[in-house]
């Protein structure tokens, strides 16, 4: 067992090292001087230094940044309704018909979308740019938020709410004191997945982009292609350390639920 | 006095199964009512359409003389003890009890009173900022039925509300249950499928099998007097055997002419006889009615329960003393341990014999 146990953890180390070493040797060279990544040379801030008075790549960080909340608190509120909507349905052959419907958006690559939303722009005379970018945006976070959703609503006890009727609770009551709370987790996660989603997204909106808007990932692409910069790696290095909070951020908080909804719907142990 | 009226209530659902036909109920203000049937007997559905969480596809309900019928769930002045608490959990205990008082947009002072008043009706005095999971499940318990009680009820609902508890703690709330009733002097509708449960609390019990209301009266009276097979087996153990009655006061059963305390059945009509197993006396075999021979025995705690054989028929007998097995014992039960019942007699006919030949009898549960 403890010999097993031992080959488990190195083969479990060398995973974790394969998975990250990337991410090191980017944020590794990050505070090297010169030109490249052949070998280090010593250390220096002066890539951050440039990076910080880039304003240009500043500029689209903070509008992906914006981009990125604003496309996934509109997902996560129409997620939510949905995933509400097609939990209410009664037949089940409908509801998984709709179901199917919203996977068939997760699993369909990204090329397809984000081509199929550019010949739906030109053809409706849509100016591409931030408003094209967003609604793209949206429409692939909604199945994700729908799909987080959906389980929270399927685990809930049905006479939560026959109970809030019973206390003298309206509709609307009912919905915002008892469901969405009861829900919160579920929209936490889902509005969590499609932030990220909508963050490291380069597909669509390569796509869905015109000339006066472009994203992080966008405009990394287009940068590597003329040779690399260490200014990449400074910023990514940001990056990771920024994605590295926000992980730490929803560990807290959904530990802190985990705590508090113990034992769903007051269920007996 | 009449609160609630059920008329000619029948619900059928979309699938087409029936699950209730025609039920006519009367509920009173004060009493303590138990549904008792087994599971898909109805008694939820007819608490749910009661509490307004189901409508009936006919047939109307009233409170207090008004057609309640279509009126929202949030609009009747009843409240529900769900049978898995269906306890907020994302409030703790106070948050839990006040939701009610909150939505009515009460003083914040007076809330605080009432949830005090409230949690210490049901014994939890200093839970109120406990969190619903560090609850066991009596106290969680006792948090639903402290959030029910809150808005004053006229009628109080509880589904099955007991029978996630183990038998101690149920036998413990079974009596506060009915202390509380009795301290608020506010109807109290019980759900259960436990017979033990609906004799020990109940002023009036209606006894429920597939969607029809069985019998309804008193404890006492349901198992002294069960109207058919169903409820003689349903509530208590029972020993059932066929008989013929000879004429008043006399039937014969186990090849034997005996003594009875009912009347007005046909001579000669074929009845079934039922004896209860703790009224049937072990005495010496020449001393008995009936003398069998016992085939086994089984020691529960309190009783002994005995089964033996003779008379051309299996005998349960429940006894304070043991036997041995395959000794000879004598039977001995009194006439009015033996209960006459007609084959497919209603509850409505069943009354109207017992008026016939008792008087004014015990039957006016009305």
């Amino acid at each position: 067992m403890r010999k097993n146990s031992l080959l488990g953890r190195i083969y479990f180390g060398l995973v974790l090292v394969i998975l990250y070493l990337p991410i090191f040797y980017l944020v590794y060279f990050s505070f090297s001087s010169g030109k490249s990544m052949d070998h280090f040379q010593h250390f220096t801030w002066a890539h951050y230094q440039t990076l910080f008075a880039d304003h240009r790549l500043l500029a689209i960080f903070l509008e992906t940044l914006m981009l990125a909340l604003l496309s996934s608190l509109i997902a996560t509120v129409i997620g939510t309704l949905g995933a509400i909507a097609i939990n209410e349905m009664r037949k089940p052959a409908k509801q998984r018909l709709y179901l199917s419907l919203n996977n068939i958006l997760i699993v369909s690559p990204d090329v397809i979308i984000g081509a199929s939303f550019l010949i739906l722009f030109t053809a409706l005379g849509f100016t591409l740019g931030f408003a094209s970018v967003l609604l793209s945006h949206i429409a692939f976070s909604v199945p994700i938020v729908v799909l987080m959703v959906l389980p929270k609503l399927k685990e809930m006890d049905n006479s939560l709410i026959d109970a809030a009727r019973d206390l003298g609770a309206s509709g609307w009551q009912v919905f915002s004191k008892v469901l969405i709370p009861a829900l919160t987790p579920g929209i936490m996660s889902g509005m969590f997945m499609a932030l990220t989603y909508s963050l490291d997204d380069f597909a669509v909106t390569f796509f869905v982009t015109g000339n006066g808007f472009t994203t992080l990932s966008v405009e990394i692409y287009s940068r590597a292609r003329q040779g690399i910069d260490l200014e990449i790696n400074a910023l990514s290095t940001i990056i990771f350390l920024f994605v590295m909070l926000l992980v730490g951020i929803y560990y807290f908080i959904s530990k802190r639920q985990g705590k508090k909804a113990k034992g769903v719907g007051g269920l007996i142990k | 006095m009449e609160i609630i009226k059920l008329d000619h209530i029948t619900k059928q659902y979309d699938d087409g199964f029936v699950a209730l036909r025609d039920i006519n109920l009367s509920i009173e203000s004060g009493k303590f009512y138990s549904l008792l049937g087994p599971s898909g007997s109805g008694k939820t559905t007819i608490l749910r359409i009661i509490a307004g969480f189901a409508e009936p596809s006919t047939g109307k309900v009233y409170f207090n003389g008004q057609d309640i019928t279509g009126l929202d769930a949030s609009k009747r002045h009843f409240n529900t003890v769900f049978q898995n608490y269906a306890l907020f959990p994302h409030l703790n205990v106070y948050e839990n009890v006040a939701f009610g008082l909150k939505l009515k947009r009460t003083p914040e002072a007076t809330v605080r009173e009432k949830v005090k008043d409230a949690l210490h009706t049901v014994r939890l005095d200093g839970f109120a900022n406990r969190e619903i999971s560090e609850l066991s499940g009596g106290q969680q318990q006792r948090v639903a039925i402290a959030r029910a009680i809150i808005n004053e009820p006229k009628v109080l609902l509880l589904d099955e509300c007991l029978s996630a508890l183990d038998k101690r703690l149920r036998k413990e709330m079974q009596f506060e249950l009915r202390a509380i009733q009795k301290k608020l002097g506010i109807t109290f509708i019980f759900v259960t499928h436990d017979q033990e449960e609906a004799l020990a609390m109940s002023d009036e019990i209606f006894v429920l099998n597939d969607g029809q209301i069985q019998q309804s009266g008193s404890p006492v009276a349901i198992y002294d007097e069960p109207v058919n097979d169903f409820v003689a087996r349903f509530i208590g153990d029972s020993n059932i055997l066929p008989g013929e009655m000879i004429k008043d006061f006399e039937v014969k059963f186990a090849g034997k002419n005996f003594e009875c305390a009912d009347a007005g059945i046909t001579p000669g009509e074929k009845v079934e006889v039922v004896l209860r197993p703790e009224d049937l006396d072990i005495t010496a075999p020449e001393k008995g009615k009936v003398t069998v021979q016992v085939l086994s025995q089984l020691f529960l705690g309190d009783h002994f329960e005995i089964k033996a054989t003779g008379a051309g028929t299996e005998w349960l007998i429940h006894s304070t003393n043991g036997v041995k097995i395959g000794q000879e014992i004598g039977l001995f039960f009194d006439p009015e341990d033996i209960h006459v019942m007609r084959l497919g007699e209603t509850e409505a006919e069943f009354d109207a014999r017992l008026e016939s030949y008792e008087g004014d009898g015990e039957g006016d549960d009305e």
